[in-house]
């Protein structure tokens, strides 16, 4: 073993290590976010950097063309740096960039909801509440005890039957109230049944009372900071889930966390993140950490597991069995959340291994358990979930449609962050008319609602991709070419993008998309038939997940993603697990609702439906083996060919 | 009082092919052969009608068969190494109504032959019979895209019909069918989701659904003929029940399946306990061929005369309404 130096480029960072390590090792040290999804396992090839000097041993891979080889490219987790190195990590390889601000382009929608207030929903009735108490001092004829005494004034206020005080707050409270006049302000945080005194606070800080609202989700987090005296959303932030470099999806990392110490990095990785967040969210506003007394989550069960450092590994194997659905309320600092010191922090409930707090908290924010009628709430993402029901059943299921509508398994795919092509439009022959990029400049890849729109335009305009989805060259469109693994579709020449290097779909990206798009759409197909409904009997389908707030409903329609039904049946609800646990934080009743919105929703298992295998195939098509199931695409199709 | 029968109604009926063209169409086949068009279930004459017998081909090899068992050789010895002549055999001696000629020979594993080869042996089998042809390809998909195209032409205007085409490989045949006015053979693996999709890449790439024919993939006896049953069987009520995309009729696979078996080719040394090879063998043909009408089979492609005359007479007698 010797040390090496490694220095990297253009960042002009050097680090010094023992060899042998690998550049990913390296990089990590040096505070190099890689893009290594597969967690440094040599699966995702994201991970690309190019030696500029030194020795290295670089393993064989199929993630790199020759063209790439010959230029110096290594995988940084499959490269081993024996003496020292120059190692440039091109853009594309890092993972940087905030995710887009789902809510804002829920707005441009017209969907995000406010249910707490005045004529709304919920009323308002946040979980913490502060409040200012002037207490009688004690005499002879009215000796009772300084706590008993607190407690006898707070439930002057309202009926509070189950009130309980942390000991530290106890040993402080006499000299509190003799020292304040006996003028006080508290903090009621809500414990399950039962109300706790977090903090007894001298003089009034009533004014000043905020939560914090997050999504901890697989591939985002999100944290929103409201005032808890107004329900007013002051702040909102977003970052990736830093887990990400230990695997890209949830079954990857429960198999990371099979040890104490690996459980123990999960969870601080995401707990720094929303440290960060809520450090940003209390900066921005000009809010004292002290006064964020309340965080509350919404994440799905995973996710739950990881943060609270509860052991994962039976949600994975038969039978499925998590540790906690609904984990109790918990002081914030004993997972090493940052909020006042003896703030508390919840869960939004869960239903079941597969579907979280973030689906219940989806159901919420929809309405769709206050309808008559039936509706469905499709989550379009890696872990998708299906939702049908109304105010008398709810069921659910989950649609594993795997990382493509996120980037993953698509060779020039990309999340939803500056640089990603989102939209696109084509002229007959398949020609590329315009495209535009999340951020503006020039595009680094695709995203999911690229990638939609691209699939819809190629069915709409010329033979270059038929309906299975193979290209083909046959009308000699300038667009498809051969590549290194067969036909290829150029959606932007190496001359006008970002990474100099053409942004393609491959015959493969091709058939991994299909194959998610089907699995969302036949999920959904299943359990409303398995109900004995269809489609057109529903009154509302809501669109949540960090992707569907940009999707182009038709052009979803038009590859088979989603049902056809009339647009204005289609309603974005933008992020709704946080949207949901935002709710549920200002209002005891949405939590109330929430509670049983997790209780009553019954889990269907799809892999154990004979149909669901048997015509699996038949939604592998554009938009589907059974036209008839897409009158209006049909029509569309036909008139144009 | 009289009890009413209840009888299924049918919306649709299976798709007409006509395969084979007469003087009259342009070719030089002695009669055109059509197929299809049942409109009701197998062979229930009293729910609808079923216009158009179930047809035998006989299997012709254009090399010498390397693995058929004595039983099976024996009628053939004399012309395996003449397709044409072995093809006249079968017309003129066994029967058969169609000649469906594989191009076993064309396989990189099994001799590897050329276009021109497999061309010129479709010209000499044309020439020796006047029956309606089948071409089918060695299943190798590049290869198949080197030789069907000469096949095509070479037998342009005969109106054969031409195999097989798939869901990741039909553009060049449906262009070659076009282009030579033959028909096309779309398959697929015991998947009624993917017989429909390769139904309509098919369709959408210009050939009309009259002029398919599906091969839904076929199993032996014993050998998962259930699925097969049950898969066709499917199709086949899907096609009666309005879904145009399904209606095309049905080829099955019937010799080279059943004799897959070694219930069929385990000679009388290898398996005394089983009765004689040379009864064993076709019978265990004949059912096959006989089980797969009854899911509604319209063409069956055989190898062993006395099974071709089994299945031949049964089919007589169930189109006896």
């Amino acid at each position: 073993m010797a040390r090496i130096t490694v220095h990297f480029e253009p960042d002009g960072k050097t680090v010094e290590l023992e060899s042998p390590a690998t550049a990913l090792r390296a990089a990590e040290l040096a505070g190099i976010s890689m893009n290594a999804v597969c967690g440094g396992e040599g699966m995702c090839g994201r991970c690309k950097v190019i030696i500029r000097s030194g020795e290295v041993r670089a393993e064989p891979t199929a993630h790199l063309s020759r063209e790439e080889i010959r230029n110096g490219y290594v995988l940084a987790c499959r490269c081993y740096l024996d003496g020292d190195a120059t190692i440039e990590v091109p853009p594309e390889s890092r993972l940087e960039g905030a995710p887009r601000l789902t809510d804002e382009d829920a707005l441009r929608f017209g969907s995000t909801r406010v249910l707490v207030g005045e004529h709304r929903p919920y009323p308002h009735d946040p979980l913490s509440r502060k409040v200012l108490l002037t207490l009688p001092p004690p005499t002879l004829d009215d000796n009772l005890a300084d706590q008993e005494r607190l407690f006898r004034e707070l439930r002057r206020e309202r009926e509070i039957p189950v009130m309980q005080m942390g000991l530290a707050q106890l040993r402080q409270l006499a000299a509190l109230l003799r020292q304040n006049d006996w003028r006080v302000t508290a903090t009621l945080g809500r414990r399950g049944g039962t109300v706790e005194v977090v903090e007894v606070e001298g003089g009034d800080t009533s004014g000043r009372n905020y939560g914090v609202a997050i999504d901890v989700g697989t591939t985002t987090v999100v944290a929103h900071l409201v005032d808890l005296n107004t329900s007013e959303t002051i702040a909102r932030q977003a970052t990736y889930n830093s887990q990400i470099q230990y695997g890209e999806d949830i079954i990857t990392r429960i198999m990371y966390a099979n040890t104490q110490e690996k459980l123990d990095r999960l969870s601080a990785c995401v707990v720094d993140d929303i440290n960060n967040l809520i450090a940003g969210l209390v900066g921005s506003a000009g809010v004292s950490l002290h006064d964020v007394t309340f965080a509350l989550c919404a994440g799905n069960t995973t996710m739950m597991h990881l943060l609270l450092r509860l052991e994962p590994s039976a949600i994975r194997t038969e039978p499925y069995v998590p540790t906690a659905l609904a984990p109790p309320v918990i002081r914030a600092a004993e997972v090493g959340v940052k909020i006042n010191p003896r703030g508390l922090l919840g869960w939004v409930p869960a239903v079941a291994c597969y579907v979280g707090g973030d689906v219940v908290a989806g159901v919420l924010v929809s309405g769709m358990a206050r309808s008559e009628k039936p509706c469905m709430l499709m989550d379009v993402g890696t872990n998708g979930e299906i939702v049908l029901g109304n105010k008398d059943w709810l069921v659910c299921c989950s649609a594993s449609a795997g990382p493509a509508f996120e980037g993953g398994g698509i060779s020039c795919g990309m999340r939803a962050t500056r640089g990603a092509i989102e939209r696109l439009t084509m002229t007959d022959g398949c020609r590329i008319a315009s495209y535009s990029v999340i951020g503006g400049g020039r595009p680094a890849g695709i995203c999911g609602s690229g990638l939609v729109d691209l699939v819809a335009e190629m069915l709409r305009h010329g033979d270059c991709l038929d309906r299975t989805g193979k290209l083909s060259m046959s009308n000699g469109s300038s667009h498809v070419r051969e590549g290194e693994d067969g036909l290829e579709f150029v959606v932007a020449p190496a001359d006008q993008t970002a990474t100099g290097r053409d942004i393609v779909i491959t015959q493969a990206d091709l058939q991994n998309f299909i194959r998610s798009k089907g699995a969302i759409y036949h999920a959904a197909e299943c359990l409303v038939e398995r109900f004995g409904l269809g489609f057109q009997d529903l009154d509302r389908i809501y669109i949540s997940g960090g992707f569907g707030n940009y999707l182009n409903i038709r052009e979803a329609i038009i590859i088979g993603l989603l049902p056809d039904c009339p647009e204005e049946r289609f309603q974005f609800i933008g992020n709704g697990s946080v949207q949901g646990a935002k709710t549920m934080l200002l209002s005891q009743p949405a939590l109330e609702d929430g509670e049983a919105i997790a209780s009553r929703m019954t889990y269907i298992e799809l892999s154990t439906d004979p149909r669901f295998m048997n015509d699996y195939t038949s939604a592998l098509f554009l938009p589907h083996t059974d036209i008839e199931k897409f009158p209006s695409v049909w029509k569309e199709l036909n008139r144009q060919g | 009082m009289a009890i009413e029968e209840p009888l299924e109604k049918w919306s649709t009926a299976v798709a007409t092919v006509r395969v084979g063209a007469t003087a009259a169409d342009g070719g030089t086949r002695g009669r055109e052969i059509v197929l299809g068009g049942e409109m009701t279930l197998p062979f229930l004459h009293f729910e609808g009608a079923t216009p158009n017998k179930p047809v035998v081909a006989m299997e012709v090899l254009d090399i010498a068969p390397q693995d058929w068992p004595d039983v099976l050789m024996k009628p053939f010895a004399d012309v395996v190494d003449d397709p044409a002549a072995w093809a006249a055999k079968c017309v003129n001696d066994y029967g058969a109504e169609m000649i469906c000629l594989k191009l076993e020979g064309t396989h990189p594993d099994s001799g590897d032959k050329g276009p021109d080869d497999a061309a010129k042996v479709v010209k000499a089998v044309l020439e020796a019979v006047d029956v309606p042809l089948i071409i089918w390809g060695c299943d190798v998909d590049e290869k198949d895209n080197q030789v069907l195209p000469a096949c095509s032409q070479a037998a342009a205007g005969e109106r054969c019909l031409l195999g097989t085409a798939k869901e990741d490989n039909y553009r060049t045949l449906v262009a070659s069918c076009m282009a030579d006015g033959h028909n096309l053979i779309a398959e697929s693996p015991l998947d009624i989701n993917i017989a429909k999709q390769v139904n309509i890449l098919v369709s959408e790439a210009g050939l009309p659904l009259d002029r398919v024919v599906m091969y839904p993939t076929t199993g032996g006896l014993g050998y998962g003929i259930e699925y097969a049953y049950s898969i066709q069987e499917r199709g086949r009520l899907a096609a009666l029940t309005g879904d145009k995309m399904m209606s095309p009729p049905v080829v099955c696979q019937i010799g080279q399946e059943a004799w897959r078996a070694k219930e069929a080719k385990a000679s009388d040394e290898e398996a005394p306990q089983w009765g004689a090879a040379e009864k064993r063998g076709p019978m265990w043909e004949a059912m096959t061929a006989i089980m797969l009408l009854q899911a509604g089979a319209d063409i069956l492609i055989m190898r062993h005369p006395n099974a071709v005359a089994l299945v031949k007479k049964a089919i007589d007698e169930l189109m006896r309404s």
